[in-house]
């Protein structure tokens, strides 16, 4: 079972996200609700997978991921991003991460992007 | 998806960010170029807007999208327009909670406010602030 860690600072993105998720096997092992809480928590738990948002407060996602690759280069981080963040998201996969998903959640996009990062890291 | 239980989530998270946001714009009040403020009124926006596209409540995604995209401007500028903008922005703040107001009395979103939200898009479109408050 994959695990991993959803950073998001509104719990009901976390939530929704959970809830999509679970039902397809992966195991969330810690959320987190602003950008320097994810890293803590990336280096505590080291999930197999983070979702992450960009706007957060304290940190940014993109900083964010900019840590957690410093961390550990070989992290899969994916984004969630809003229609209109497209620059953004094109800076966070330059930082390191794998791919994006868009809000509001279509949870067959979620689940096939996850399935594909999952399995370009095997 | 279960729409009771995002709905009880989403009255519970815009008002705090709603109550969040009046605080910044009370800050924005008297130092317009105060980043924090203008930062945390933009993830506000940005945050209610996200939850209310998932609940599809358009008009408030609306609303909320067209504060975001004008924070983003003062955010590039790094100044709020004290006389025009502050005030725009309350009246904005009003609106989002008077339609917050009705999700938590009957469970749907009102209809769009639309003399309020091209207020807020016809500042944003034009880079300055609308001669009319």
């Amino acid at each position: 079972m994959k695990t991993v860690l959803i950073a998001d600072d509104a719990s009901f993105m976390r939530q929704m996200i959970r809830d999509i998720i679970e039902p397809e096997g992966y195991e969330v092992v810690g959320e987190a609700s602003d950008g320097v809480e994810v890293v803590e928590k990336f280096r505590e738990l080291h999930p197999d997978l983070v979702m992450m948002d960009i706007v957060m407060p304290k940190r940014s996602g993109i900083d964010a991921v900019k840590a957690i690759k410093a961390d550990d280069p070989t992290a899969s981080v994916v984004m969630c991003s809003a229609l209109g963040q497209e620059t953004l998201v094109m800076e966070a996969i330059q930082a390191g991460a794998k791919d994006f998903i868009v809000k509001p959640f279509k949870p067959d996009s979620v689940v096939g992007t996850l399935a594909k990062v999952v399995e370009k890291a095997e | 998806m279960d729409l009771a239980k995002y709905t009880a989530l989403f009255l519970e998270e815009a008002t705090e960010h709603l109550s969040e946001m009046g605080r910044c714009l009370l800050v924005l009040e008297k130092a317009p170029d105060d980043g924090d403020a203008i930062d945390e009124v933009f993830r506000f926006a940005h945050g209610i807007k996200g939850m209310a596209a998932s609940l599809e409540m358009d008009s408030i995604t609306e609303l909320s999208h067209a504060l975001e995209d004008l924070m983003d401007q003062y955010r590039a500028s790094g100044r709020v327009d004290p006389v025009v903008g502050v005030p725009l922005l309350f009246q904005g703040l009003d609106g989002l909670e008077r339609m917050v107001a009705v999700v938590r009395e009957t469970g749907a979103a009102p209809p769009l406010d639309e003399a309020l939200t091209a207020l807020i898009q016809e500042a944003v479109g034009t880079g300055e602030p609308p001669k009319k408050v």
